[in-house]
């Protein structure tokens, strides 16, 4: 195995669950996550001395992930489109998960719940999560700022409700 | 102060951290596999080549159990020999089988060499067409009611007929049935980044005897580098179309 390899490999053995979580969480089937985070790491293979000098790694197999899926999926909607096949609902769930915040996270706009996932699994700060998205850390402020009061909202509701039985 | 301010903002991200890391997430493919996938990509970059063996198909598929207790039959072409490279060297490209009631399956692990199992198919007397979307064979033309149709109502899904139904069993069968019913699914075919568990190939049944006298069947890839879509479709036959 040549040195690029190992080091490849071991980014990958790393990053693979960080990643794999972070699109899991934004397009809400761990299966489709599971396809276009592979893609994305076979790319960043392809890519690998650019990618293995990029500030954020992990967060440019991210990106490359929700990308290949967005072209993925406008492609095959566009063919065979098969709503309720293959997106995982929040009641296929096995038990012993927190299917209400769950489904509040996955009721969160794509881009709150992206921000979000960013930070909680790759551990990344705002400016940085801003390059990876394009858009303004302030708009990075913004769209933690509105998925954390909505998720403090179900989080508090079901104390509130549990509190009053 | 109420319960709300109670919960700062690492509180609630904490919750939702432990929330969606308690959900069960596919173990890592082999390093290798990656590495061989991007390979070959990096390869068809250079060379300018299209979509081949690890650009991964998409489509719709049906997991029957016994299926592939039939009647097996050698293929012939290069798509049905080992892949060269290391990391997909346990599986063949595809395979088609002759079942017991006379219907021809075609499992998909790779969508590589169409011509080959398009040769295959001919040889099992199916007059077919297979080829990668971007170069279909223009001299196919649909046969009545054998593309899919638009239904009604956002989002739209495309409707079999009953002709394709009955030509393709699998998957057109399970796909006009209502949503949670049978075990219609999309799957990933090999050729994808990790060889894909054996109930997540690609199937394909044909039931020949369901075909006009004058039609065929056509099978097209997309050549996208990340997932295809392969449609089955049913298409006059000729000489210049399927053989």
């Amino acid at each position: 195995m040549s040195n690029e390899e190992a080091e490849f490999t071991e980014f990958f053995q790393a990053s693979w669950e960080p990643c794999l979580r972070v699109v899991a969480a934004v397009v809400g089937s761990p299966q489709l996550a599971e396809d276009q985070v592979a893609e994305a790491f076979a790319k960043a293979w392809m890519s690998w001395r650019k990618v293995s000098h990029h500030p954020a790694p992990r967060a440019w197999v991210v990106r490359t992930a929700l990308n290949t899926g967005a072209s993925w999926w406008r492609r095959r909607s566009r063919e065979l489109p098969l709503a309720d096949h293959d997106v995982a609902a929040p009641g296929d769930l096995a038990n012993g998960l927190d299917v209400s915040l769950l489904t509040a996270i996955w009721r969160l706009p794509r881009r709150q719940r992206e921000v979000i996932a960013l930070r909680i699994f790759l551990d990344l700060d705002t400016d940085t999560i801003a390059r990876q998205m394009k858009i303004e850390a302030g708009t990075v402020r913004m769209h933690l700022s509105r998925g954390v009061a909505a998720l403090r909202h179900e989080l508090t509701s079901n104390e509130t409700t549990e509190a009053s039985r | 102060m109420n319960v709300h301010d109670e919960m700062s903002d690492a509180d609630v991200l904490r919750a939702a951290a432990d929330a969606l890391s308690a959900i069960p997430m596919p173990r890592a493919p082999d390093t290798a596999v990656i590495i061989t996938t991007g390979r070959a990509r990096r390869h068809r970059q250079v060379t300018g080549l299209s979509i081949a063996g690890t650009a991964a198909v998409t489509v719709v598929a049906l997991f029957m159990s016994g299926v592939f207790g039939a009647i097996s039959r050698q293929p012939a072409g290069s798509g049905s020999r080992q892949p060269s490279h290391p990391a997909h060297a346990q599986l063949t490209a595809w395979t088609v089988t002759r079942l017991a009631d006379g219907d021809i399956s075609i499992r998909i692990n790779q969508f590589k060499d169409p011509a080959g199992l398009q040769s295959t198919l001919r040889a099992d007397g199916v007059p077919a067409s297979v080829t990668f979307a971007s170069q279909r064979n223009q001299a196919c033309r649909p046969y009545p009611g054998g593309t899919l149709s638009p239904g009604s109502g956002p989002p739209s899904p495309l409707r079999p007929s009953a002709l394709l139904k009955q030509v393709f069993p699998t998957p057109y069968q399970v796909l006009g049935a209502p949503p949670g019913t049978g075990p219609a699914r999309m799957a990933k075919a090999a050729g994808a980044p990790a060889p894909p568990p054996s109930g997540n190939r690609t199937v394909i049944v044909i039931d020949p005897s369901a075909l006009p006298r004058n039609a065929g069947v056509e099978l097209a890839s997309s050549d996208a580098a990340a997932s295809a879509l392969l449609l089955p479709v049913v298409v006059y036959a000729g000489a210049q179309c399927t053989g």
